[in-house]
C-alpha cells in the first residue's frame, strides 16, 4: 500500500493506481474529458491536472495518467488548478462549442465567455474514440495521423479501413460528435441552462414533463418572449 | 585487426604516429556542413589535382577534416606544422597556396582573417580572435582528424579512455567520476550525467540500453551535427564507457534523417570500430559485449524529447508518454534505458582520461566544462564556438562573435532554439550556465545562439517560433496544440494590425496555461518566445496593438514603406520623392511640410534614418532622400512660391505657451498654429532656433536657410518671444494668471558636462557649445589664429567646435578620443570631412591634467588608452595604460564631452518629475506629472537628432489638443496618409546605377569662411535621384490590384 495526502486528506492506495483513481475511491471530484473507465488512460485533454510537490517545485499534471507516488502530496483545486482549468475549457470551447459535454463543463466551472476565434470542430482529438476501437472492439481501424496542428483522427490512407466493422462504438464515445447543444445563446456564450440542472421552465410551469430531445429550446422560446416583454415595456 | 588489449591499442597509436613523421607539410581543409554550403569540395579537388600535377606528393599532404566552427569564413584552408589560417579560400587560390605558402613560405595578406574590432590580420589560426576566447576540448579535435579514419582518431589519443575505463576502471568508479565532473545533460534540462546513471545501473533487469540522441531540430543550431561529421568516434568511445558503466550490452544512435553526412560518418565509424573489435564481444579483453545500432528519425522536433524518442525506436508514433516511470525505470521495450544527447557523450572520454577534478575547474560553480553553441543570426563571425561554463553574453556576442554587422545595434539574443527565451541588450552581463540562462526566462537548450539586431521585430520573432511550434507539437495534448495555436493566431493578428486591448493579458494567461499544464518539454517551454518577448519588449508589441506600428519594419500590414516607417516624423518619402521625379516640385515641398516644418534644415542635418532602411540599397545603394530633401526647400527658395499651408479654419480659444524656440518648441508651435492656435514661443537667446541656430556651425546648416523656415512658421501665426527666459524674467505660475492653458516645455540640453580634471577653469579653455554659440551670436572671443587646438570627445559637436576653429585660423586641430574610431558616435560623413579639412584624430587617448602659466592653457596631459571589457553596446571599456603619459602644448583646449540640462529654475514652485540626469520625465506623448504642461526634445530624450525633436513637438501638439478641447477622438489632417497621383509602372524592372552625391565644396576653398560645404543637387540630377525610388509604398496596393485582375480573368467554371 501507497500512502500520500490528497487535499490534505492522509489515504491509502493500492499500488498501480493513478491519482485519478485515488480521488474518485474517496470520493473528490476531478472533471476529466478523455478518461473513460474502460479504456486506458491517455492524458490528452489536461482537464484533470492537480498540483503536486511544495513550493517553487510545485507542478501541475495530469491525475490520470500520474502514479500515485509514496508521500506525493496533491491538490486538486488549487487557484493554479481551477484557472488552468478554465482555460482549458475555454480551449476546448473554441474548438467545439456546441458539444454538450463541452458546454456542461464550461457551465459547471462558470466559464462564461470564449476570448478565442470560434471554430466549429468535429473532432477534439482526445483520442476516446481510437482507444474504444483498439482496446474494446478490437479493430484498431483509426488512429492519429500527422501532429501538431494537422493532427487527425482518420483510417489509414484516409481511405475505408477493411478492419472497420462500422460497429458505431466511436460515434457512441464521443463528446464532439453527439447530438449537438442547440443552445439559446450565439456559440462562444454558456447558458449553462442544462448543467445548472433546474430547467428553467419549471419556474412557469408547475409540473411539465419535458419531452424536447435538448434542453433548452423552450428557455430559447422563453427567452425570445422576455426580450419582447421587455422592449414592449 | 581486432585490438585484444589496451597495450595493443597504445602500440598502434606509436606507428601510426611514427608513420605521420615524414617532414610533409599538412594542408587541412573543413568539410563541414558549413563549408560544403560555401564550396570547399571544388577546393579540395584543385588541391589533389595541383598536388598531383606539381609532382609534390613528398612535401605536402591534404587531409579532409571536420567542422572547424569558424562557417562564416569557409572554405577554411589550415596550414600545419606552422598553423596558418587561410578563409574563403576559393578554387584560384590554391596554385598560389602551393607555389608561396607551400613551398616558399610566404604569407597570402588576402586571404588571412581580418578582426572586424581592431582591423588586424591574423596569420595563425591562434592568433584569430574567434578561437581566442574559446576553450576547445571537445570540438577542437576536429580539425585535427579526418572523420572517416579511425587511425587519425587513434593517433590522437582515441579509444584509450575507453581502455582506461574498461580494462581498469569499476563501472561504480566511472559513475563516481562522471558525478564529480558535475557534467550535465548538453540536450537542454542540465540533468547531472552521473546521476542519470546511477538509476539505470540501480535499475531492476537484466537487459538494459543505452542510447544517444542525436535528433537535434532546433532552427540555428548545429553543434551535434558538426560533432557527428567531424569526430565519430568521441561519441562512440563515450557510449562504450557509459554502457560499461551503466550494464548495457545495445545502444542506439537515433538519428535525424535530415543529416546525410552525419549518418554516413556514423555509419563508417561503427564499422571501423567493429573491425578493430572496439564494438562487438569482449572489447579489449574486458569481456564486456557492447554493440551499436543506428536508428534514422525521420525529422519531428519532438522526438528528440526522450518518451518521444524511444516510442519512435520502438517503431510507434513519435508522442511523449508520462514520467514516471522515467526511463532509467520504464524505457526502451520497456528496459532500463539511458539516453545522452551527442555533445554528452564526446565529453565522457575526456572525463575519463583527463580526471573529474581538472574537468570540474572548468565553469562555474553548478555548470561544469564547456558548452558548444552554435553563435548565428546577425553576427559578424557566424559559427560553432565551444566556451567555458559562464563566460557572459556580451563576451561572447562582442568578443568572440565580433559584434553586429554593418554597425547596427544589438537588440536580443535568442538562446536555447524555439523552446528558448530573447534575453534583451540590458541582460547581456548575465553568465552563460544552466540556471542564470532560466533565471531570465531562457534556458540552455541545445546550445543555439541567435542574435538578433535593431532590425528584428520581436512580435514577429515570437511568431516565428509559435509558427514553428504549432507544426512540430505532438499534437496529444490539448494545452500544447490548441495553446500555442491560439497564441500564435493572437501574435499573428497583432502583427497584421488586428490586434486588440486585453490581447497582451489573454496571451499572457495562456502562455502561462501552456507552460503549466502539458505534459512533456515541449508544451512546458513551448511559451517562453512569448513570455521573455512580453517581458522585456512589451512596450513594442503595444506599439503594435495601440499605435498600429511595427517600430522595426517587419510587420508588412503595418507600413507604407520602409523609409516612412523609420522616419520618426513619419514624412511621406516616396510621396514627394516621386513628385520630384515628375519635376512637380511644389507640391512635393508642400507634402514635405506638412509632416516636418523643416525641409531645409532636415534636408542638412538630419541623421536620416530612413536611408538605411532603404529597399534600393539591396539592389546598389540607398535612394539620396535627404539631398532630395534639400533640394526642393532650395529649389523653392529661388523658383517657386512657397506653398500654402492648410490652417484650421476655426480659431481655439485656448491660449498655448511654448518654452523653448528649439526645433521641438517650434514644431509644436506650427502644428497648434495649423489647428487654429495662436501659440507663444518664449526664447531665452536672442535668435529663435534654439540649437539649430547656435550649435550647428554655418557651413553646415546656413542660419538665412534656418530663418526662412522659422519665418514661415511665424506666418502662420505664431509669435516667438525672444531674450525672455521663463523661470528668471517670468515664471510658468505668472502665465498661467494671465490665461495660459498649456505649457509646452522644450528648452534642450544647454549645459556642458565637464571633465572634472584639474586645470578645466583656466582661460582659453572653452566648453564646445559654448564656443559654438559665441561664434554664431557673433560675440567676441579670443582669437584662435595661428594657434594650436585640442578638442576633446568625439561625437558630432566635438567634430563641430574642431571644423569651426579650424575656419577661424587655428594652425593645428586635434581631437582627443578616448575609444576607438569604431565607436565614436559623431556621423562618419562629419569625421571623414573633418579628416579632409587637416583635423587631426587622436583615439585611445584621455585627458589627465591640464597646465598653465599666467592662468592661460599652456600644455595637456594625456594618458594612452587600451580597449578593455565590452559593455552592453558593444564598446570596449578603455583602460589608461600604465606610464604612457605624454604632454601636448596647446593654446586652446574645448571640452565637448556631452551636456545636461537644468530645469529647477524653470520649474520653480512647480512639482514636475524629473529623473535623476536632470531630464524631465514624461510618457512617449509628452504629458508630464502636472496636468497641462507637456514637454519634448532634448530636454525629455538627452541629447538626440532634430528629426526626433520635431516629431516629439507633433505629438505634444495633438495631446495638447486634445487635453485642451477634452477630445480623444480628434483627427489631425497630417497624421493621414496622403496618395500621390504620380505614375509608376509595376512591371518595370529598376536600372542599377548608384546614388548620386551631390558635389562638395573642395577643402582649399572652405578654408578661413564659413560658406557651406554640400552642395545642392542640380534639377536634372535630382530629378535623376528620385526616379530611383522603388515605390514600396505601392506594393501592398498594386498586389491587391493584380490580384482582383487575375480573379477577373478565372473563368468561372
Amino acid at each position: 500500500m501507497i500512502n500520500l495526502t490528497i487535499d490534505g486528506l492522509d489515504v491509502q492506495v493500492e499500488e498501480g493506481s493513478s491519482i485519478l483513481d485515488v480521488a474518485q475511491f474517496y470520493g473528490i471530484p476531478i472533471p476529466t474529458l478523455c478518461h473513460h473507465d474502460g479504456l486506458t488512460d491517455y492524458g490528452a485533454c489536461r482537464l484533470c491536472i492537480v498540483e503536486i510537490g511544495k513550493g517553487a517545485n510545485a507542478k501541475l499534471v495530469s491525475s490520470c495518467t500520474y502514479p500515485a507516488e509514496e508521500g506525493l502530496s496533491v491538490r486538486t483545486n488549487s487557484k493554479r488548478v481551477v484557472e488552468s482549468r478554465k482555460m482549458l475549457v475555454e480551449l476546448l470551447l473554441a474548438m467545439c462549442p456546441s458539444s454538450k459535454t463541452i458546454q456542461d463543463l464550461a457551465a459547471a466551472m462558470e466559464v462564461r465567455q470564449v476570448r478565442f476565434k470560434v471554430e466549429h470542430n468535429d473532432c477534439i482529438l482526445c483520442g476516446l474514440c481510437v482507444r474504444m476501437c483498439a482496446e474494446q472492439m478490437d479493430a484498431k481501424a483509426i488512429g492519429f495521423v500527422n501532429r501538431g496542428k494537422d493532427r487527425k483522427i482518420t483510417t489509414p490512407f484516409d481511405i475505408k479501413s477493411d478492419v472497420c466493422r462500422t460497429c458505431g462504438a466511436c460515434m457512441y464515445i464521443c463528446p464532439a460528435c453527439e447530438l449537438r447543444c442547440q443552445g439559446p445563446d450565439p456559440p462562444g456564450d454558456v447558458c449553462g441552462a442544462c448543467a445548472n440542472i433546474e430547467p428553467v421552465c419549471l419556474e412557469d410551469e408547475d409540473d411539465k414533463m419535458c419531452f424536447l430531445e435538448t434542453c433548452g429550446w423552450c428557455y430559447k422560446e422563453l427567452g425570445r418572449k422576455k426580450i419582447k416583454e421587455k422592449k414592449g415595456k | 585487426m581486432k585490438i585484444k588489449n589496451l597495450a595493443d591499442l597504445r602500440r598502434i597509436k606509436e606507428n601510426i604516429i611514427k608513420k605521420a613523421k615524414t617532414g610533409k607539410q599538412l594542408i587541412t581543409v573543413c568539410g563541414g556542413t558549413g563549408c560544403h554550403a560555401s564550396g570547399c569540395k571544388k577546393v579540395i579537388d584543385t588541391f589533389k589535382r595541383e598536388i598531383k600535377k606539381g609532382e609534390i606528393e613528398n612535401k605536402v599532404e591534404i587531409k579532409v577534416t571536420g567542422c572547424h566552427g569558424f562557417c562564416e569564413r569557409g572554405p577554411i584552408v589550415v596550414i600545419h606544422p606552422k598553423g596558418i589560417f587561410y578563409q574563403k579560400v576559393q578554387p584560384q587560390d590554391i596554385k598560389e597556396i602551393l607555389s608561396e605558402t607551400v613551398l616558399a613560405g610566404k604569407i597570402i595578406d588576402r586571404l588571412l582573417y581580418v578582426d572586424p574590432l581592431s582591423g588586424k590580420r591574423s596569420t595563425y589560426e591562434k592568433d584569430v580572435q574567434f578561437y581566442k576566447g574559446q576553450h576547445r576540448i571537445v570540438f577542437g579535435k576536429n580539425g585535427l582528424i579526418d572523420p572517416y579514419k579511425i587511425e587519425d582518431y587513434f593517433s590522437i589519443g582515441g579509444y584509450e579512455s575507453a581502455g582506461k575505463a574498461l580494462c581498469g576502471m569499476h563501472p561504480d568508479k566511472i559513475i563516481d567520476e562522471v558525478k564529480k565532473s558535475g557534467l550535465r545533460g548538453r540536450g537542454g534540462a542540465g540533468f547531472p550525467t552521473g546521476f542519470k546513471w546511477d538509476f539505470c545501473r540501480k535499475a531492476k533487469g537484466d537487459t538494459k540500453y543505452i542510447i544517444c540522441n542525436a535528433d537535434e531540430g532546433d532552427p540555428g543550431a548545429y553543434m551535434d551535427r558538426s560533432l557527428l561529421e567531424g569526430n565519430p568516434h568521441s561519441i562512440l568511445e563515450g557510449m562504450i564507457i557509459g554502457a560499461y558503466a551503466i550494464g548495457a550490452n545495445e545502444g542506439f544512435v537515433y538519428i535525424r534523417d535530415e543529416y546525410p553526412i552525419a549518418v554516413k560518418t556514423i555509419k563508417n565509424a561503427i564499422e571501423q570500430a567493429r573491425q578493430y573489435g572496439l564494438l562487438g564481444k569482449n572489447i579489449l579483453g574486458s569481456h564486456f559485449d557492447f554493440d551499436i545500432k543506428i536508428v534514422r528519425g525521420a525529422g519531428a522536433f519532438v522526438c528528440g524529447e526522450e518518451t518521444a524518442l524511444i516510442a519512435s525506436i520502438e517503431g510507434k508514433k513519435g508522442e511523449p508518454r508520462q514520467r514516471p516511470p522515467f526511463p532509467a525505470q520504464k524505457g526502451l521495450w520497456n528496459r532500463p534505458t539511458n539516453i545522452n544527447n551527442v555533445e554528452t557523450w564526446a565529453n565522457i572520454p575526456i572525463i575519463i582520461s583527463k580526471g573529474a577534478t581538472w574537468y570540474s575547474s572548468i565553469g562555474t560553480e553548478n555548470s561544469k566544462g564547456t558548452k558548444i553553441f552554435s553563435l548565428v543570426g546577425k553576427i559578424n563571425n557566424t559559427g560553432l564556438v565551444e566556451v567555458p561554463m559562464g563566460i557572459t553574453l556580451k563576451d561572447m556576442i562582442y568578443g568572440i562573435g565580433g559584434g553586429i554587422p554593418e554597425g547596427k545595434s544589438f537588440k536580443a539574443v535568442q538562446t536555447g532554439g524555439p523552446s528558448g527565451g530573447c534575453i534583451p541588450k540590458d541582460l547581456l552581463d548575465t553568465p552563460v550556465d544552466y540556471e542564470k540562462l532560466k533565471e531570465v526566462g531562457s534556458i540552455m537548450g541545445s546550445g543555439g545562439m541567435v542574435v538578433m539586431d535593431e532590425d528584428t521585430c520581436m512580435v514577429d520573432v515570437a511568431k516565428y517560433f509559435l509558427e514553428f511550434l504549432q507544426d512540430e507539437s505532438c499534437g496529444k495534448c490539448l494545452s500544447c496544440r490548441e495553446g500555442i495555436k491560439r497564441m500564435a493566431e493572437i501574435v499573428t493578428d497583432i502583427t497584421k494590425g488586428q490586434g486588440k486591448e486585453g490581447d497582451l493579458e489573454l496571451l499572457e494567461e495562456l502562455a502561462n496555461v501552456v507552460k503549466d499544464t502539458s505534459m512533456c518539454g515541449l508544451g512546458q517551454t513551448a511559451a517562453n518566445p512569448v513570455l521573455s518577448t512580453l517581458k522585456y519588449f512589451r512596450e513594442e508589441y503595444e506599439t503594435h496593438i495601440r499605435d498600429r506600428k511595427c517600430p522595426a519594419g517587419v510587420c508588412r500590414d503595418l507600413y507604407i514603406s520602409p523609409c516612412q516607417n523609420a522616419c520618426p516624423a513619419g514624412m511621406n518619402v516616396p510621396g514627394y520623392i516621386s513628385l520630384i521625379g515628375e519635376g512637380r516640385f511644389k507640391e512635393a515641398l508642400e507634402l514635405a511640410l506638412d509632416t516636418n516644418p523643416f525641409p531645409s534644415v532636415c534636408g542638412r542635418i538630419c541623421d536620416h534614418q530612413c536611408q538605411s532602411k532603404c529597399r534600393r540599397n539591396q539592389i546598389d545603394e540607398s535612394v539620396a532622400i535627404r539631398s532630395l530633401k534639400r533640394f526642393i526647400g532650395d529649389y523653392e527658395e529661388n523658383n517657386i512660391e512657397y506653398p500654402e499651408i492648410k490652417v484650421s479654419m476655426g480659431e481655439m480659444p485656448f491660449k498655448v505657451a511654448v518654452i523653448g524656440a528649439g526645433p521641438a518648441g517650434l514644431s509644436c508651435a506650427y502644428f497648434l498654429a495649423r489647428l487654429g492656435y495662436k501659440p507663444t514661443v518664449f526664447e531665452k537667446l536672442p535668435v529663435a532656433g534654439g540649437m539649430m541656430a547656435v550649435a550647428i556651425p554655418e557651413y553646415r546648416l546656413p542660419n538665412r536657410i534656418l530663418q526662412r523656415e522659422i519665418n514661415n512658421i511665424k506666418k502662420l501665426g505664431v509669435d516667438i518671444k525672444l531674450n525672455t527666459q521663463v523661470g528668471r524674467d517670468i515664471t510658468i505660475s505668472q502665465l498661467w494668471s494671465q490665461g495660459y492653458e498649456a505649457f509646452f516645455v522644450a528648452v534642450g540640453m544647454y549645459g556642458d558636462r565637464h571633465l572634472g580634471i584639474p586645470g578645466e577653469n583656466l582661460e582659453n579653455v572653452f566648453q564646445a557649445v559654448d564656443l559654438l554659440a559665441d561664434i554664431s551670436l557673433d560675440k567676441p572671443m579670443a582669437s584662435p589664429v595661428g594657434k594650436k587646438a585640442v578638442v576633446i570627445g568625439g561625437g558630432n559637436s566635438a567634430i563641430d567646435a574642431a571644423r569651426t576653429i579650424l575656419r577661424m585660423g587655428a594652425k593645428d586641430v586635434t581631437i582627443l578620443y578616448r575609444r576607438t574610431r569604431r565607436e565614436m558616435p559623431a556621423y562618419e560623413e562629419e569625421i571623414k570631412a573633418a579628416e579632409r579639412e587637416g583635423v587631426k584624430l587622436q583615439y585611445l587617448t584621455a585627458p589627465e591634467k591640464i597646465f598653465g602659466e599666467k592662468g592661460k592653457v599652456k600644455s595637456i596631459e594625456c594618458i594612452k588608452m587600451e580597449p578593455g571589457e565590452f559593455d552592453k553596446n558593444g564598446r570596449q571599456k578603455p583602460i589608461p595604460i600604465k606610464n604612457s603619459n605624454f604632454y601636448l602644448d596647446v593654446d586652446i583646449i574645448i571640452p565637448a564631452i556631452g551636456e545636461f540640462s537644468d530645469v529647477t529654475e524653470l520649474f520653480t514652485g512647480l512639482d514636475v518629475e524629473t529623473k535623476p540626469d536632470g531630464t524631465v520625465s514624461c510618457d512617449k506623448n509628452g504629458v508630464t506629472s502636472i496636468p497641462g504642461v507637456f514637454s519634448g526634445g532634448d530636454v525629455v530624450s538627452g541629447p538626440a537628432t532634430v528629426i526626433n525633436a520635431i516629431a516629439s513637438g507633433e505629438r505634444a501638439a495633438v495631446n495638447i489638443d486634445q487635453y485642451l478641447t477634452k477630445d480623444r477622438t480628434r483627427t489631425y489632417s497630417w497624421r493621414e496618409h496622403k496618395k500621390v497621383d504620380t505614375f509608376f509602372d509595376p512591371e518595370a524592372e529598376p536600372v542599377k546605377y548608384k546614388m548620386q552625391k551631390p558635389s562638395a565644396l573642395s577643402s582649399d576653398k572652405r578654408k578661413g569662411n564659413f560658406d557651406e560645404v554640400e552642395l545642392c543637387y542640380s534639377k536634372s540630377m535630382a530629378m535623376k535621384e528620385a526616379k530611383r525610388c522603388l515605390r514600396c509604398d505601392l506594393e501592398i496596393e498594386l498586389q491587391e490590384k493584380m490580384e482582383q485582375e487575375k480573379k477577373a480573368k478565372e473563368v468561372p467554371i
